[in-house]
């Protein structure tokens, strides 16, 4: 008599199994639990894909549509990928039980083309997030998936773990841990000590070039016409080294006061260059020519230079910044 | 030379003696000193004479409005001044979040000339304060240059460029009553007193110093840049060798008492024991010490290898010192870098994770054409002046280095440091130009020699060549001079035309660039006469007329200030951005559909909404072309609610128009922009002159708000927020009744009719 209950409680799982062909949301999220603890995030197929976001859930799905084939070249999703494998290994190391109840899972276009088509996705990576419909955590109203928007920042484990994060509120969130790199501490480390050791070998011989005085006014002038002709610009906004002018022809200069190309700052890094080097030429070198003819050739050259490049200098000011009223003879 | 003046004397040479009595020369020199602070003075009054003594931009005018209270309420009141009509419901601890050396200066001249029955008004001052610290900037960069150079012109050059050149006037033309205006004056002279006592190893020196560097702190954040050059010119001149007493004494006085001076500034207080961008001049300072230590000890013994072994230890203090502050970082007992500074070496920090700091157009990089355009002919003079430094490279020179390569890389991060980058460019600058000046304008010529005298100058430069190990390439060979007037004049010539040329291009960069308050906006009438546009003067006066003293103004935080300022009415957000979750509560009611906005509005207890377009007038400075700003500052806070991507259509534009996305077209920001505003247009003819596009001939409809005032170019557009409906109806629905729509709840309950059967 006393069995009988514990008989039918144990044959009652038995029974919805064989009744009812789909399985239960638990027995999905059993089943793809356990395909996660060998291998995170779970490599989706259209079938699987299927199969996993149906729609009575009890968990959570986090699944990453991405094409790392070379052939479609995204660039993004081989970027974000290791990210990505990343926050889902570290979370599941966090939630050994999973109490979260979230399946991480990826799901590549060679292998899901037609779910691909039927979100009708044009691009990829697509980050998409299915909330649980049904048990305690359920979010009502909330039918298809969240997606993940790509577009700004770049893509940090860290960020995408915040916006999951959000999204499962009351249940823990094991933080990203990203694993220690020793083979870049112990390269770190070797190289450090190397480089110390042959500077200390060849000290010597590096000394008298680390105090020349020359190198040290190469350094400094080279590096104040850099940051002089707006390298810093390039670097913070990543312009473009040439762009084409429309009519098949590289443009070097691109209108505007507030923007430039790669290329035109070198020229203009190479003009101030020039005519600080005719100005010192012009203060240091020429005095110090003992020929009487010889000196008067390197003024005029010099001269010819400082008048020519500035006059030059000038008529690119202008066409930069159209309003400007100055301008010096050759380059009118 | 002294045979050709007593031979027989040129007419030039007459000249030349002329000037050479001292008495005469002091004298020119101050009348020249005196003309160039004049210039100065002047090239920053066209705003002035343009339009009238009026405070300019946005944060001028806060500045203006402390100074009034600070002359109101007297000095301690001003200290702890709590101000409850900015940053509604917070307000703002004033007294302890400024830097007060501005209105306590202009509040010190105000007095002084009460004292001396000049009756002035204090408006005045605030305007005219910028220019008159121009002209002792100009000073200020004469010491400094005369410190480099035994050429005394030089110092003269660098004055005048200092006074004219648009680098400096941006920040400083009448009107533009910002902390900049004193603080580039301090920067300079406390770098000139800097250089002073490190030349002599004067305590009184140095101590002048640290009072000039206590009234810099006083006066602008700015004094970070001085916090960091000093210690690193120390630390190089340490690296080089050149290790004196005069060092040791200069910098010790100078970080002792400036240290002390500036923690007495309520703002920055303890700062300069707690934060990583004061860390370098306190390790310098305990380096100091070491090194001191090391070479007295030096001095006692001797023996090669204890020296050796000094080093070695000397090196590895550096580096436990350098690892402690990196523990002390990590651990928070010592504030990392703060995003601003921070900013400047990671350079895209900022965009990720403080948007606020981005979205200031003075924070972006510089792009080339800006440097020309504020420095002009001096941007590659100074290059050039660098080089000369290393001719002697005297520790003095070393600054001018050490100042040079930081200046420009900062300069290029940020736009608004251009403005640290100035003085030097002015200074090395002038030290080209005098010595090219100098080289091609003496009268005397030497004599051509034969070529029996060349070889043994050939000799000559030879052994020179080999003794000069440590001095420039350029300057082996023995110095000649410029033998035919040909060379001198032309390149005298070409100079003075560049100079020319430089003075116009500052006049009209001034005149063109630098000189419009942006509160009153210029344009030109067809016929070419000037029109006037004063919308934003038009609408704060009729807030101050129009509203209740205490109704609370909600605005994007840039007006912040012109509200305070101008209309005397409370903000909810304003220029000095220190709490930016408000401002993104701000930015969220402005991006949201107008049910989200309404109870944020409400609770925030906003009486009037403001906001700027300019899609009349072709303004682009308005708030749509900045409401990305406002949406990506609200996202930052609120990533659930408010979404960038949602303002931009499919196909990833910003726009609009009809086209414009149903969150972009729904949102606050974009209802109270364009609303009626097709009714100014003939239908379907309704235009965006600043975005140039067509909008649709339905405007969009607000609930919740009455349109209460728009300016005469409609720049400024003001909205009162709505009471609670008197029926407790919501206010879509009250809307929809009031414009005659019949209740659409009710049709809708009725379901299909039936027949009634009893």
């Amino acid at each position: 008599m006393r069995w009988l209950p514990l008989f039918l409680s144990l044959a009652l799982p038995f029974g919805t199994l064989a009744a009812k062909k789909p399985a239960s949301p638990a027995d999905t999220f059993n089943d793809f639990h356990t395909k996660a603890i060998s291998t995170t995030p779970v490599k989706l197929a259209d079938k699987s894909y299927k199969k996993l976001t149906a729609s009575p859930r009890d968990y959570s799905v986090a699944v990453l549509l991405t094409a790392m084939d070379a052939r479609f070249g995204c660039q993004l999703c081989r970027e974000f990928q290791p990210e990505w494998d990343l926050l889902a290994k570290s979370w599941l190391r966090g939630d050994k039980n999973a109490e979260s109840r979230i399946i991480f899972s990826t799901l590549d276009f060679s292998d899901g083309r037609d779910t691909f088509i039927s979100l009708s996705l044009q691009t990829a990576p697509v980050l998409l997030f299915f909330p649980p419909t049904i048990g305690p955590h359920a979010v009502p109203g909330v039918e298809g998936p969240i997606r993940y928007d790509f577009t700004n920042g770049p893509l940090l484990a860290e960020q995408v773990h915040a916006w999951i994060a959000r999204h499962l509120p009351g249940r823990p969130h094991p933080a990203v841990k990203r694993p220690v790199n020793y083979v870049a501490w112990a390269v770190g480390v070797v190289s450090t000590l190397g480089v110390a050791g042959a500077l200390a070998k060849a000290g010597p011989y590096i000394l008298p070039i680390v105090q020349n005085r020359n190198a040290w006014a190469a350094i400094s002038l080279i590096g104040i016409l850099m940051f002089t002709s707006g390298h810093m610009f390039n670097q913070i906004r990543k312009v473009p080294y040439v762009a084409g002018d429309g009519r098949g022809g590289i443009s070097y200069f691109s209108s505007g006061f507030q923007n430039q190309l790669g290329m035109e700052t070198q020229i203009i890094a190479f003009i101030y260059g020039l005519l600080s080097f005719s100005a010192i030429a012009l203060i240091m070198k020429v005095p110090r020519v003992a020929d009487a003819k010889k000196q008067q050739v390197w003024v005029l050259l010099w001269s010819a230079i400082l008048f020519l490049l500035y006059s030059f200098l000038l008529s690119i000011f202008r066409i930069k910044n159209g309003g400007y009223p100055f301008s010096l003879p050759p380059f009118m | 030379m002294a045979v050709a003046s007593a031979s027989d004397p040129s007419p030039m040479q007459v000249l030349a003696d002329f000037g050479k009595s001292k008495s005469l020369r002091t004298l020119l020199r101050v009348l020249i000193l005196c003309f160039i602070a004049g210039a100065a003075v002047s090239s920053r009054l066209f705003s002035v004479i343009r339009f009238e003594s009026i405070i300019h931009e946005f944060d001028p005018w806060f500045n203006f409005r402390a100074t009034k209270y600070l002359i109101a309420n007297g000095f301690y009141d001003f200290w702890d001044w709590f101000d409850d009509r900015t940053w509604h419901p917070l307000g703002r601890v004033t007294g302890g979040t400024l830097y007060p050396g501005l209105m306590v200066t202009s509040g010190a001249i105000y007095h002084a000339l009460r004292a001396l029955t000049i009756p002035v008004d204090i408006r005045n001052i605030c305007v005219l304060l910028a220019p008159a610290f121009s002209g002792l900037t100009a000073f200020a960069a004469y010491l400094l240059t005369n410190e480099m150079t035994t050429n005394t012109s030089a110092g003269l050059l660098a004055a005048a460029f200092m006074g004219i050149t648009p680098g400096y006037i941006s920040r400083s033309v009448a009107g533009s009553y910002d902390n900049e205006a004193i603080a580039i004056f301090l920067l300079v002279f406390t770098f000139y007193l800097w250089i002073k006592a490190l030349k002599l190893g004067s305590v009184l020196w140095g101590a002048l110093c640290a009072l000039f560097y206590g009234y810099m702190v006083a006066s602008w954040g700015g004094y970070a840049f001085i916090t960091c050059l000093v210690p690193l010119h120390s630390f190089v001149l340490i690296c080089m060798g050149r290790y004196s007493t005069r060092l040791y004494v200069s910098y010790t006085t100078w970080y002792a008492l400036g240290t002390l001076a500036s923690m007495q500034i309520p703002f920055v207080g303890f700062l300069p024991v707690r934060t990583s961008e004061h860390m370098p001049a306190l390790g310098i300072f305990g380096f100091l010490q070491l090194v001191a230590f090391i070479y007295y000890i030096r001095s006692a013994l001797s023996g090669a290898q204890f020296k050796a072994f000094l080093f070695v230890g000397l090196g590895a203090v550096f580096g436990l010192a350098l690892l402690a502050l990196v523990a002390m970082t990590s651990a928070g007992y010592i504030a990392p870098w703060s995003g601003r500074f921070y900013s400047l070496w990671d350079t895209g920090y900022a965009k990720i994770h403080i948007p606020i700091i981005a979205s200031v157009s003075e924070h972006q990089p510089t792009a080339w054409p800006a440097f020309f355009f504020d420095l002009n002919m001096l941007i590659w003079l100074f290059p050039a002046g660098v080089y000369l430094c290393f001719q002697d490279l005297k520790d003095e020179h070393v600054f001018v280095v050490v100042y040079a390569l930081f200046g420009s890389y900062f300069a290029g991060v940020m736009v608004r440091l251009m403005l640290t980058l100035t003085p030097i460019v002015c200074v090395a600058a002038a030290m080209a130009s005098s010595q090219l000046l100098s080289t091609f304008l003496s009268v005397k010529s030497p004599k051509v020699k034969d070529p029996a005298q060349e070889d043994v100058t050939d000799s000559l430069s030879k052994k020179t060549k080999q003794n000069a190990g440590g001095s420039l390439r350029s300057a082996n060979s023995p110095y000649v001079g410029v033998y035919s007037f040909l060379s001198k004049g032309l390149v005298s010539g070409i100079m003075t035309i560049y100079l020319l040329l430089f003075v116009l291009h500052c006049t009209w960069v001034t005149s063109n660039a630098y000189s419009s308050p942006s509160v009153v906006l210029a344009s030109r009438m067809p016929d070419g006469s000037q029109h006037i546009i004063d919308d934003y003067r038009e609408a704060y006066q009729w807030l101050r007329q129009n509203t209740k003293e205490d109704a609370k103004i909600m605005s994007w935080w840039d007006y912040g200030y012109q509200i305070g300022g101008m209309a005397d009415r409370p903000t909810l957000v304003d220029n000095n951005t220190w709490n930016n979750t408000h401002i993104a509560t701000v930015g969220k009611a402005m991006s949201s559909s107008e049910e989200v906005s309404y109870p944020i509005m409400r609770q925030h207890e906003v009486d009037y909404v403001l906001v700027v377009f300019g899609g009349l007038l072709g303004y682009s400075g308005d708030d749509i072309n900045k409401f990305l700003w406002m949406v990506r500052i609200a996202e930052g806070i609120w990533p659930d609610e408010v979404s960038e991507r949602k303002f931009f259509t499919p196909r990833g534009e910003y726009r609009v128009d009809g086209e414009a996305t149903e969150t972009m077209k729904n949102s606050l920001m974009y209802k109270m922009s364009y609303y009626n505003y097709h009714t100014l247009f003939p239908p379907g003819q309704a235009q965006d002159r600043v975005r140039g596009v067509r909008l649709p001939d339905t405007g969009p409809v607000l609930n919740t708000l009455d349109e209460a005032f728009t300016s005469e170019n409609w720049i400024i557009r003001i909205y009162k927020v709505k009471d609670l409906d008197n029926v407790g109806r919501d206010h879509a629905a009250a809307a929809s009744f009031d414009r005659g729509h019949k209740k659409k709840k009710a049709t809708k309950k009725r379901g299909p009719r039936a027949l009634r059967v009893d």
